[in-house]
Parts: structure tokens; C-alpha cells; sequence
């Protein structure tokens, strides 16, 4: 398809009626492809997808799997109809090669079933019309799906990401789990995951401890191993007596290294950080207001940023930081299991390292002008949008004159978690987080796609009123755009 | 972890220009959460000084205070402890222990805050302490000349105290600390 203009297939049919199986588009790489085409299985020798759900006319509503991990994958067997014919040979799936393996949406045509394709459904990231009950037969199988993968020993991390892309249901409470593995906080062999966690949360309190305590405790543990511990009220009347400091330390020390000194400084980025956690989602009572569960939330998130700016003396605090990690401890700390759930803080420390490690260059200000820097992504982003849609592109950066710093500078930077509202962020997260090359590639896709899918209102705007509408950018159908930003990846113009 | 500042009889202009640049020096914005004032500032310059290193300003009047109106004695709670102050003049014998142990019992505070013999004392006794943070530009009083400078600096932290002393003896800054715990909270 030589792209002129408007491609082909944004106009194409395909959105607005959910499209039955048409060409037999096999995708090759192991990429989440998400494309509503294929739907014929290019099945190697061993795998089906291991849940192919009833069709919607089904009124037996399928149980969901009990929320435990740890279910076994015979009850997730019983409880769909079709039998996971292939289920045993899915448990030595680990390393076959799957790399053919044409993964369809979860309503998971299986050509060993005997059920008859589902016309009506699209793809998860695809039904424009899809009627509610398919959606949640599309979800109960990716649930089921995700659910058996999960209890596997190892887990085929090429797999669990193929599955998460298409979006991770909110019913089972899996996304802690899922989002733990693909961040590689938790390893894939899951015996590992116990010591694995217990010696992460240790090094976290461990940091906690060290990091977070106030001076006066500091130099009460400097005099304790130098004085013994001498009981100031042994006496009921008389003169208090006088004791020497330790090292020069008192709250007005001016010294570079005295502990004191230190904590003022780092009070102001400690008062930063307490603004910006109070005004984070000021809408959810998760994060804000009076109750008790609110403000220990608001507590955890605060110490999780102060420890990071600690740890982290080149880059410290950003306004930003607190926006993406609202919806790593929202996840964590929602998490069914009790144990995981008090734990949620630690773990969202370091999940949070590791998603920021990826865009750590967006938050220094000294690399806003480098090849890593946010305006190169920003042009990437502008690219991107000049290969799909020319039109568009010179619509907007010509005609128009909207420079895309004005918009995509907090879509890329907070990850979209301010443009949509947060049950729609964390649908997109699935995606982004579930891309082995790291979240940037689908982001910057995913921002393409957004503007795309508003090219109408864009090519008939001005200046102002396409301004106005990429800063408060309307909500869209989120399965509709993350399937729009999956199209982007195969359709590539050259 | 709360830090009060006590410190008071000043003098200033009448017997003494500033305070010593080294205190000046440490006296920082930002640091401090409240400042206590024994009195006898004396003028309203003082005042404002001491507003900028902390704006929660607590004073009693001194009988040389040109403001008339800052009040005899006054009391606030801070975290677990009731603090009084009171200059200290109105205590006869000036200094004597028992006697502003019955003020303290009048006031019904923890910490007692006093002024006016420009000595720095520590005292406590079953009703609570008695704090004389001295003179912090160690002007003469009406009872000695041989004064020196200090200050007091109270961290509260929970049920535990530390006082850090700051004197100025012979040009250089001498920090003590003393620590005390109260026994029970004070919120029935």
C-alpha cells in the first residue's frame, strides 16, 4: 500500500463494523500484534492458545478463575467449555519457538476447536461496536490466559507480553503480578519469587531506615555507641546536668557535613515533593483527602520519591515523578493478596527505578537539547506522524504552526497518565509496559495514534482550537486507539 | 522532631547594639518551627527580626518592652508538651526556683520558660522544668554584669526534649545539650 495522503486503512471499513476474517496477514514477529485480520492460526507443532472462550450468544457466563495465582490450570480447564485440548503440551511450552506463532486476539479462534470463528468480535484493541457481552468474554479469556501463564513454573516473559499488550482485564486483580514480571521485578521462575521479594523488601526498608530519619534520632544512635545510657530523671529536683554534643552536631550547625546541615537542604525537595504528592489525582480517594487510608498512601508515595531523590543526587525530584508513580502504587497496593498488598510500597519502589531507568533523560534539564533528550523524542514523535499521515503533519507543524512541544511534552513525559482518566492510563500502561523494547517505542506510537484518530477535527482546526484540543484531548475508546497504535507498527510507509 | 527557640533580654538598643554575629549567623530562616520570647527586646526593630527568623513569635513582656502590649505570662502546646513563658520580673526573689515552681504549677505547663537574670539555668523539679535561656546579646542585668551570651534550642520529639545551650564564652561557640523525657502524654 503506497501511502498518499490519508492511508488506506484508517478509512477502511474495518472500524466501524467489526470485520470478519479476511486476509490471512501472518505476523511474524513475536510481537503483541493485535491486528483484527488475522485470524487464522499458523500453528506450529505443539500450541493453541490454551483458552478459546464460547461465543457471546453463550449465556452460560464463564466463571473467572479464582483470583489466586496459584490456581491450577485444571480448574481453569474445567471451566472452560471447549477442553485445552493442547493444555499439556502448553506446559512444556517454555522454549518452543514462537516465533511463528500467529497470535490471535483472545477470542481466540483455535482451529482445533470446534467452534465456529467469532464473526463479531474484533480484536480486544479493535471492536469499535464490540457489544458488551463479547467484551467480557474477550476479557474472561485473557484473564484465563494470563492466569495460566502465570502459573506456569517459568514463565514465558514473550508470551505473558504478547498477552499483556492486549490489555490486562480488571477484574482479577493479576495486573500487580503481571506488571511486577514485566518490569523484572519478579523473576520469571517463579520459585524464586519469595527470596526474591523478601530480600527487596529488605534493602527498601533498609534504605528507608537510613534515608529517612531525622537527625536528632541520627545523633541519638552516634551517642549510643559512645556513651553509656545514663537515665536523665534519676533525680526528682535539682539542676539538669549539662552533657557535651557528639561531633558538633546541633540543629543550627552550619558544618557542610554535619547531619543537621543536611537535613535542611534537603528539606526543600522534601516540601516539593509533599505539594506535589497532595495534589496528585485530587479526584480519587485513594490518593486525596482526609481518610486515613488516603493519607497513608499519600505517606508511602512521599517516601518513595524521598528516597529516590536520595538515592538519586544527579537527577533528585521532578514534578512529574509523583504522576507516574500514582499508578504503579494504585496497582501494587490493590493487589488481592494481603501480603503483597502491605508490601505494595517497596514494591513500587523499585518497579518504579526500573520504569523511570527508561526515561530518566526526559526529567534532566541539562539533556533537553541532547540526542536523548525530550526534544529529540518530541521530533521522533513528529516523524512518526509526517511517515503515516503527511497530511496531518504538515496540517499541524506547517499550517497551523502547533508545535508539538506545546502537547507532547506531558504526553510523553508523564506517559499519558494525564490525558486520560486513570482506569483508561492504566489500560495503556498494559501496553506500553509490555513492550520488550521498553515503553518509549509504544508511546511514541500510541501519541501518533492519538493524533491521528482525531485528524478531522485537527485538519478543520486552527491554531487555537487545535491547541485546545491536543491539551484536553477528548476521551477516546482506549481498545480503539491502542489498536490504532499497534496498526501504526505494521504499516509502516517506505 | 520540632525546634523551638528560646531566648530573650536582649536589651536592644538600650544596653547592647545586636546580637554577637555568630549567633546572628546560625540564626537561620527556615530552620526554626517557633520562638519563644522572654522579653525585653526591647523595640519593635527586634521584633521583626525575630519574625523573619521564624514568623511564630511567642513573647511575655519585659519591664523594658516599649510594646505595651505583649502579655504578662502566655502558653502554647507543642506536640506533647505545654509550654509557659513569662519574663521572669514579676517573680519575687528574682531567680528563686521555688517561686516559679508555683508559677509553673500556676500555669500548669511542662516547660517553663524564664527570663530576666540573664544566667542560663536548667532546673527541674516534680511539677517540670524551669528553662532560663539568659541573655542573648549578654547586655548586663540588674543584678550582675559578668553575663554571657546564649540562647536555647528545644527539639520536641514526641515525649522527649533536647535542649541544646549555646553559649559564647570568649568569642566562641560552646553547644551543650541536655535530654529529658516527660512520662506520660498530656492529651487527657
Amino acid at each position: 500500500m503506497v501511502k498518499k495522503g490519508v492511508p488506506d486503512w484508517l478509512n477502511s471499513s474495518l472500524w466501524s463494523s467489526p470485520q470478519p476474517p479476511s486476509s490471512n496477514d501472518v505476523v511474524e514477529s513475536h510481537e503483541p500484534p493485535a491486528s483484527a485480520d488475522v485470524k487464522s492460526a499458523v500453528v506450529e507443532s505443539i500450541v493453541e492458545p490454551p483458552v478459546p472462550v464460547p461465543p457471546p450468544s453463550v449465556t452460560r457466563i464463564v466463571e473467572p478463575p479464582s483470583s489466586s495465582v496459584h490456581s491450577s490450570t485444571a480448574s481453569v480447564k474445567g471451566e472452560i467449555r471447549d477442553p485445552l485440548s493442547s493444555h499439556n503440551g502448553n506446559n512444556n511450552y517454555g522454549n518452543t519457538n514462537f516465533n511463528n506463532y500467529n497470535s490471535e486476539e483472545e477470542n481466540g479462534i483455535s482451529n482445533n476447536s470446534s467452534t465456529a470463528p467469532i464473526p463479531a468480535v474484533g480484536a480486544n484493541t479493535g471492536a469499535v461496536v464490540a457489544p458488551a457481552a463479547s467484551s467480557l468474554a474477550e476479557d474472561i479469556s485473557s484473564q484465563a490466559q494470563l492466569l495460566q501463564e502465570l502459573s506456569r513454573k517459568i514463565i514465558n516473559m514473550g508470551e505473558l507480553r504478547r498477552i499483556a499488550s492486549q490489555g490486562i482485564p480488571d477484574g482479577a486483580g493479576i495486573r500487580s503480578t503481571v506488571w511486577k514480571l514485566l518490569l523484572g521485578y519478579l523473576p520469571p521462575d517463579r520459585t524464586l519469587w519469595s527470596s526474591e521479594l523478601a530480600k527487596k523488601r529488605s534493602q527498601y526498608n533498609h534504605f528507608k531506615e537510613e534515608l529517612l530519619m531525622y537527625p536528632s534520632d541520627i545523633t541519638r544512635k552516634l551517642e549510643k555507641s559512645s556513651l553509656e545510657n545514663s537515665e536523665p530523671y534519676g533525680e526528682s529536683k535539682g539542676f539538669l546536668s549539662r552533657s557535651e554534643i557528639t561531633h558538633g552536631e546541633h540543629p543550627l550547625s552550619l558544618g557542610k557535613s554535619s547531619v543537621w546541615n543536611m537535613f535542611f537542604q534537603d528539606t526543600e525537595i522534601i516540601e516539593q515533593i509533599d505539594r506535589d504528592v497532595k495534589r496528585t489525582h485530587p479526584d480519587m480517594h485513594f490518593f486525596s483527602g482526609d481518610s486515613t487510608v488516603a493519607k497513608s498512601n499519600q505517606e508511602a508515595l512521599k517516601n518513595i520519591l524521598i528516597v529516590f531523590a536520595k538515592l538519586n543526587p544527579g537527577i533528585r525530584y521532578v514534578q512529574g515523578m509523583n504522576e507516574i508513580l500514582a499508578p504503579l502504587f494504585y496497582v501494587f497496593k490493590n493487589d488481592p493478596s494481603e501480603e503483597n498488598a502491605v508490601s505494595a510500597e517497596a514494591d513500587t519502589f523499585f518497579c518504579f527505578v526500573e520504569l523511570l531507568s527508561g526515561f530518566r533523560d526526559n526529567f534532566v534539564q541539562q539533556l533537553d537539547n541532547s540526542v536523548v533528550g525530550i526534544r529529540a523524542t518530541i521530533t521522533r514523535l513528529s516523524q512518526l506522524l509526517k511517515e503515516h499521515d503527511e497530511e496531518l503533519w504538515r496540517h499541524l507543524e506547517i499550517t497551523t504552526k502547533v508545535n508539538p512541544q506545546f502537547y507532547a511534552f506531558r504526553w510523553i513525559t508523564l506517559l499519558l497518565t494525564q490525558e486520560f482518566n486513570f482506569a483508561d492510563s492504566l489500560h495503556i500502561w498494559d501496553t506500553l509496559l509490555s513492550d520488550p523494547d521498553g515503553p518509549q517505542e509504544t508511546l511514541l506510537r500510541v501519541c501518533c495514534a492519538m493524533l491521528v484518530i482525531v485528524r478531522r477535527r485537527l485538519l478543520a482546526g486552527d491554531f487555537t482550537s487545535n491547541l485546545k484540543l491536543l491539551q484536553h484531548y477528548p476521551s477516546t475508546n482506549i481498545s480503539h486507539l491502542l489498536y490504532v497504535a499497534s496498526k501504526l507498527r505494521t504499516h509502516v510507509a517506505g | 522532631m520540632v525546634l523551638v527557640l528560646a531566648l530573650g533580654d536582649l536589651h536592644i538598643p538600650h544596653r547592647a547594639s545586636d546580637l554577637p554575629p555568630k549567633f546572628k549567623s546560625m540564626l537561620v530562616p527556615g530552620k526554626i518551627q517557633h520562638i519563644i520570647c522572654t522579653g525585653n527586646l526591647s523595640i519593635k526593630e527586634v521584633h521583626d527580626y525575630l519574625k523573619t527568623v521564624c514568623p511564630d513569635l511567642h513573647i511575655a513582656r519585659g519591664e523594658y518592652d516599649e510594646e505595651t502590649r505583649y502579655p504578662e505570662t502566655k502558653t502554647l502546646t507543642i506536640g506533647q508538651f505545654k509550654l509557659g513563658v513569662c519574663h521572669g520580673h514579676q517573680v519575687i526573689p528574682w531567680g528563686d526556683l521555688d517561686s516559679l515552681a508555683m508559677l509553673q504549677r500556676q500555669l500548669d505547663v511542662d516547660i517553663l520558660v524564664t527570663g530576666h537574670t540573664h544566667q542560663f539555668t536548667a532546673y527541674k523539679h516534680e511539677a517540670g522544668v524551669v528553662i532560663n535561656p539568659g541573655s542573648a546579646t549578654g547586655s548586663y542585668s540588674s543584678i550582675t554584669y559578668d553575663v554571657n551570651p546564649s540562647f536555647v534550642l528545644m527539639d520536641i520529639d514526641g515525649l522527649r526534649v533536647v535542649v541544646y545551650v549555646y553559649e559564647l564564652i570568649d568569642g566562641e561557640v560552646k553547644v551543650d545539650k541536655i535530654d529529658f523525657k516527660k512520662t506520660t502524654g498530656s492529651n487527657t
